[in-house]
């Protein structure tokens, strides 16, 4: 029996309401390369990439304008001052790098943990991750109002008599963040290898030629090959594990180090990494939802790829929804004045209704997810998964702001309002994000070929059709 | 008679991942031992048959060992010698804090160390190979599997290895020209 035939043999239609299936069945090889080849070499783009493209740009644009106009005229254009100088700025670094995280995760620990459905959803969410960087990685730089020499905070020779404070935890994060960019995108790429010689293989114009053939380097598939980007993987998946944990325990140091009532507490590390991996499986179901659709990936995202995304989604929100109710609980146990005014100030303060929608948002709508029927329904998943976005982004404006507008000293407490210029930076850089994403998604695999055609029955020698 | 330049091997293709294993064992029965088989996805059980020395996990340890030291010994100059900075009286090795950029360093040499080296062993990038002039090489990124016995093999005779090779299960048999 030729692989053919078992390929045929494979290919029975699949049976009414199976939702544990990983691959629909009928997937081939040649399936597997075609479709997702044919999405970066075909010239022709699905409706929905043209309008989120345009729309992306022109947030784009926005956002261009907007930080020019920030960096040429000041910081003074954005509502920050003191005590309130975080603000907008540090809660969009926050939650950019939050929703990172969701990609290493799936493709590093579910990776160690033999987790084999992630095969179809890491290599987008990688991307995801590279980009949520790029756009979390700019937010610091930016608000320090001379961005231009932001580069002084670097260790490097110099004759300003000054050096980087290796104590403060603004220095450790610019270590944690530039790392996990760099051993993101090396992780990325390293998959991407062997997927770029697919599409290499299969160019039709010299350009496509020649441009995946310098982006393939070269892979030809040989075992040896094989066995070193394997071990490669596998040392970066051990890698990137304690390093996305400790990504976003040192943007919480940002915070817990500092003595302000609300921010100084010891549950803020697991607290931070467990509302990143929320809002970051928020992302992957929001971007893979309409993809899926977009480019027919039925077969290869299935129904059950969404359903373990939205119970990751909803293991973490409990996590989450767990930190809530503590908070409240030590300060109230701790006797501190300032603590306890935190909490009640948090609660019917200037502004609870920032306090009030996180529960709302993060805590009540996400218990949906219990339900199977939510969970199975796309339109369900998809909003459920916008709303998380929209209530991580008020969880790190609520800690930001409750926190700093009010600390010991009445004589230096102040309210806070975001200017024009603050919206206009904030959706200017979902435009960045969605303007990558949706370049990536056009000229790279966005699935990982090779390690979906690990999964079909047929790829093992000696394994049939019949597993 | 007329020369010939020395190919660079003789190549099969199979169109099943059973029946290329098959032949990896056969040759390796043979006696041949300079081989290499193409697949288009990691096949574990040809990392048993065709054995290689894999240095990768002790260059990633040796570079995260490299990458600790850097970096701890970067913050002890700076922070303790070269620029003393007196904080609320804390001591100027003031070792905790510094094990965070101790940690990110480490994972970040290890991580480059992992990558850049498997392309050092691997060759890459490599954009030439005989390999590519087999016209129907590129079902090796699709779904065709190849096994290649090199000329450097001490068994090699372009007529008896590729008469060996036709004689298992493969859908064609190739010398492959070397330049």
């Amino acid at each position: 029996m030729n692989v053919y035939e078992k390929q045929r043999r494979a290919a029975r239609p699949p049976e009414p309401g199976a939702t544990g299936i990983l691959l629909a069945a009928g997937t081939t090889f040649q399936g597997v390369t075609d479709q997702i080849t044919g999405v970066v070499l075909s010239p022709d783009v699905p409706q929905g990439w043209v309008w989120c493209f345009s729309v992306g740009l022109i947030a784009l644009l926005m956002f261009l304008i907007a930080i020019t106009a920030m960096i040429s005229t000041g910081v003074g254009v954005l509502g920050n001052n003191i005590p309130v100088a975080w603000a907008f700025p540090i809660t969009n670094f926050v939650w950019w790098i939050g929703i990172g995280h969701a990609g290493t995760l799936i493709s590093a620990i579910l990776l160690l943990l033999n987790q084999s459905w992630r095969n179809s959803i890491n290599r987008f969410a990688e991307a995801m991750t590279i980009f949520a960087v790029v756009c979390a990685g700019m937010f610091p730089m930016l608000h320090l109002g001379r961005p231009w020499i932001a580069y002084w905070i670097l260790p490097y020779p110099n004759t300003l008599t000054i050096q980087s404070q290796f104590r403060s935890p603004l220095v450790w994060d610019v270590f944690a963040v530039s790392t996990y960019a760099t051993v993101s995108l090396l992780f990325w790429y390293l998959g991407l290898i062997p997927d770029l010689a697919s599409v290499r293989d299969r160019a039709k114009t010299r350009i496509e030629y020649f441009a995946y053939g310098i982006l393939a380097l070269g892979w030809r598939g040989a075992s040896r090959h094989w066995r070193w980007h394997k071990t490669a993987s596998k040392l970066l998946a051990g890698l990137a594990t304690p390093l996305v944990l400790s990504v976003h325990t040192v943007v919480s140091f940002d915070f817990t180090i500092a003595m302000l009532p609300g921010w100084h507490s010891t549950i803020f590390p697991p607290y931070f990494v467990a509302g990143a991996i929320f809002s970051g499986f928020a992302m992957v179901l929001a971007l893979a939802i309409p993809l899926r659709k977009w480019y027919h990936l039925e077969n290869l995202l299935t129904q059950r790829h969404l359903e373990n995304c939205g119970k990751l989604m909803l293991a973490t929100g409990l996590v989450l929804a767990y930190t809530y109710a503590i908070e409240p609980f030590t300060s109230w146990y701790s006797g501190d004045k300032f603590e306890m005014y935190v909490v009640h100030n948090r609660a019917v303060g200037p502004f609870a209704w920032s306090y009030w929608s996180v529960l709302v948002l993060n805590v009540a709508i996400p218990q949906l997810l219990w339900w199977k029927r939510n969970r199975t329904n796309t339109t369900i998943l998809f909003l459920i998964s916008l709303d998380v976005l929209v209530g991580m982004w008020v969880e790190r404006y609520m800690i930001i702001v409750t926190s700093l507008h009010r600390d010991f000293m009445p004589s230096s407490w102040n309210n806070y309002a975001a200017t024009g210029w603050d919206n206009a930076i904030l959706y200017g850089s979902i435009g960045l994000f969605v303007v990558l994403f949706f370049l990536f998604v056009r000229f790279f695999p966005m699935i990982s070929m090779f390690e979906v055609r690990e999964l079909l029955p047929f790829s093992k020698p000696g394994g049939g059709s019949e597993k | 008679m007329s020369w010939r330049p020395r190919p660079y091997g003789v190549a099969a293709e199979f169109d099943d991942p059973g029946d290329l294993v098959e032949a990896v064992r056969a040759a390796r029965a043979e006696g041949y031992r300079r081989m290499e088989a193409y697949t288009p996805y990691p096949i574990k059980e040809l990392d048993e048959i065709l054995p290689m020395r894999n240095y990768l996990p002790l260059v990633v340890f040796l570079s995260g060992v490299l990458g600790a030291f850097t970096a701890f010994y970067m913050q002890y100059f700076i922070a303790a010698i070269v620029y003393p900075v007196n904080v609320g009286g804390r001591p100027l090795n003031s070792w905790p804090p510094f094990i965070v950029i101790t940690f990110e360093l480490t994972v970040l040499f290890a991580a480059c160390a992992a990558f850049f080296s498997m392309l050092f062993f691997a060759g890459f990038p490599a954009l030439y190979h005989p390999m590519f002039r087999i016209p129907s090489f590129r079902r090796a990124s699709d779904d065709g599997f190849f096994l290649c016995i090199e000329a450097d093999d001490a068994h090699f005779d372009a007529q008896d290895t590729l008469r060996f090779l036709a004689s298992l299960d493969a859908l064609h048999v190739w010398e492959v020209a070397d330049e």
